[in-house]
């Protein structure tokens, strides 16, 4: 086992880093900016180094700083958790010619998994089923009409370099492809320096479902039962639950075997996830992220896995140790993110000092959090607070205890979405399970005597 | 939202207090503790930093290291000279060099008083004021932090 990790990440993920380096005996380092100083990966971690100002930037995207804090500090890996660095292939590079590990996959694996054109060509290679569409980049209006006319109205233009929803349009028919094309091209442009897009078949109702992945360097591969990561909202996560309710028999079996073709055919090594839509009994591959996800507690729980320990361990050099019981469901899981956010003023993001905090507890709750009372939420970062993933015997019951353990749930001094997630809880078509990503936005927020509920609006 | 963190800020008013009281006292040193604060005004020549805070650590504990500012010598008119980077501290161009400046020295802004190197690149750190060199806060060769106090400077009255 390797000696001592740089943690190059903050908040709730570099906690969770430090707390599996610190069960294996391996020396952690923290990195942390200047609004960071009180911040608990800062404190727990055996060592730590200030590397900036806040502005991520200057800090924990600051490369020179954390190659330096990795060398003045010994360290002989770089995590580098999700977010910032995690899937900067320049940045793996850098630490693969320093001499530094990176636990992840090599940097040519990154940076082809990065192209999201050229991943759906791997995908394709690899015999995975892709969105019926271009083949790789798609470099005229004519050739966005040629797919158009194979496989038909609405497609969407995606930007290669994309993400997040950026650099993406739609197109209902071929009249309106020359405009979805360019405008696609141009955001695509200004937002990552690339105009390149490619294009897809437009699915309207689809699921996204996923695969948690692990591979090592002695040519083992486990992939794990789906996830489904339906309930989003502007293309962000915010519950994810395993395994995926009513899916029909062997679409799990068909999932799990595409993704391990997948990370076959790439010589993956480490965590990643192999993303896909699932849409009327089929599903496609979208994408391929080589990193540690936020929702890889929801696999922990079903499978008894723990994902990070995995991760050190195969960039120590070692063999994965999963049991084989890991890779069938041991009952459900909902992962709930708790974000600074004002569900009720359009999810308006919140900083400020947390007055009261007080978790949920019990049986079958697990909290991942870097929150405590007193701390102040800085502005400089994300929103997430924490994660709640509760665990239970079937999906009924871990939508109960997820129910009871929201309910404790205590964090003032700003608002947050715990009651966003109770609505979800309560709404009827969640409980009957296998909602689309359209869940959220088919739905208005109304306030009931101080709680949130979530009404349906038709047509 | 400000940057500032009330919880942690110094009370510079009450500070501005005992250091009055400790000049008109003639006693060395005042403390005072109120929840998690903790000031201590000294009286001259003793103005010093704790040694082996300044260092980035080392790893030779099992508990974490906190590095604070030490901002008392600052009320007491000192300004510090704090590392923009993260790296290696040398206070010659060269081993076997002199250094590029001494305690007791004079220094005028903008002249360089160390080098910072991080990833090969040696980064000349210079005297944002005037004035005299009163301690030096890192060890030669250690490493150091961003935001890490390197020097004291006394700045010459204007």
């Amino acid at each position: 086992m390797i000696g001592k990790v740089l943690v190059a990440n903050r908040g709730e993920i570099a906690l969770r880093i430090i707390r599996a380096c610190r069960e294996l005996g391996v020396r952690s380092v923290a990195v942390y900016s200047t609004a960071d100083r009180d911040s608990l990966h800062h404190e727990l971690a055996d060592e730590s180094v200030c590397i900036g100002p806040p502005p991520a930037a200057s800090s924990y995207l600051n490369v020179p700083a954390i190659i330096s804090a990795a060398e003045l500090t010994g360290a002989d890996a770089i995590h580098p958790g999700y977010g910032f660095l995690a899937e900067n292939a320049r940045f793996a590079e850098i630490c693969e010619r320093v001499g530094l590990r990176f636990v992840g996959p090599a940097s040519g694996t990154i940076a082809r998994m990065g192209d999201k054109a050229e991943a759906r060509k791997a995908a394709s290679e690899a015999g995975v089923p892709v969105t019926p569409g271009s083949e790789g980049p798609c470099g005229s209006v004519d050739e966005v009409k040629r797919v158009g006319a194979e496989v038909g109205y609405p497609l969407v233009i995606k930007a290669s370099a994309g993400g997040g929803g950026k650099g993406m349009r739609v197109a209902e028919a071929e009249a309106e492809a020359e405009a979805a094309y360019l405008g696609a091209s141009r955001e695509a442009a200004a937002n990552f320096g690339d105009g390149s897009v490619y294009v897809e078949k437009y699915l309207e109702r689809l699921r996204h479902v996923e695969v948690q992945v692990l591979a090592d360097s002695y040519g083992q591969m486990v992939t794990f039962p789906e996830r489904d990561c339906s309930i989003q909202r502007r293309y962000q996560k915010l519950i994810e639950e395993s395994p995926a309710p009513c899916l029909p028999e062997g679409v799990r079996e068909g999932l799990m075997a595409a993704s391990e073709d997948l990370i076959g055919s790439l010589g993956y090594e480490g965590a990643g996830t192999v993303e896909f839509v699932y849409a009327d009994g089929e599903f496609y591959f979208i994408e391929m992220n080589t990193r540690l996800q936020v929702e890889h507690p929801v696999t922990e729980m079903i499978s008894g896995a723990d994902i990070v320990a995995e991760q050190l361990k195969v960039v120590s050099g070692e063999r994965l140790e999963i049991p084989d019981d890991a890779l069938s469901p041991d009952g459900h899981a909902i992962e709930f993110r708790i974000n600074a956010e004002d569900p009720g003023r359009n999810f308006l993001p919140q900083a400020g000092l947390v007055e009261v905090y007080n978790p949920p507890g019990g049986p079958g709750v697990r909290v991942d959090s870097h929150l405590y009372a007193g701390y102040r939420v800085p502005p400089h970062y994300d929103s997430l607070l924490a994660k709640l993933i509760v665990h239970a015997r079937d999906r009924e019951a871990s939508i109960r205890r997820g129910l009871r353990a929201l309910d404790e749930f205590a964090i003032s001094g700003m608002d947050t979405t715990l009651p966003l997630h109770l609505a979800v809880l309560e709404d009827d078509e969640f409980r009957r399970g296998g909602v689309t990503t359209r869940f959220l936005s088919d739905r208005e927020l109304e306030s009931e005597g101080g709680l949130l509920r979530l009404v349906q609006h038709f047509g | 939202m400000p940057e500032i963190d009330e919880n942690r800020s110094l009370p510079l008013r009450e500070v501005e207090q005992l250091v009055e009281l400790v000049r008109e006292s003639g006693v060395g040193e005042i403390r005072v503790r109120r929840g998690e604060t903790e000031i201590s005004v000294k009286a001259r020549p003793e103005v010093q930093a704790t040694p082996g805070k300044d260092q980035v650590p080392t790893g030779t504990q099992g508990v974490p290291e906190v590095i604070e500012p030490d901002l008392s010598p600052e009320m007491d008119g000192l300004h510090a000279v704090r590392s923009p980077v993260v790296g290696t501290f040398y206070r010659a161009p060269a081993p076997g060099e002199d250094a590029y400046v001494e305690v007791g020295d004079t220094v005028s802004a903008g002249q360089t008083l160390c080098i910072v190197e991080a990833m090969k690149l040696m980064n000349e750190i210079v005297a944002d004021v005037s004035g005299e060199v009163i301690e030096v806060l890192a060890e030669n060769a250690g490493g150091v932090e961003y935001d890490q106090p390197l020097f004291y400077l006394r700045p010459d009255e204007q």
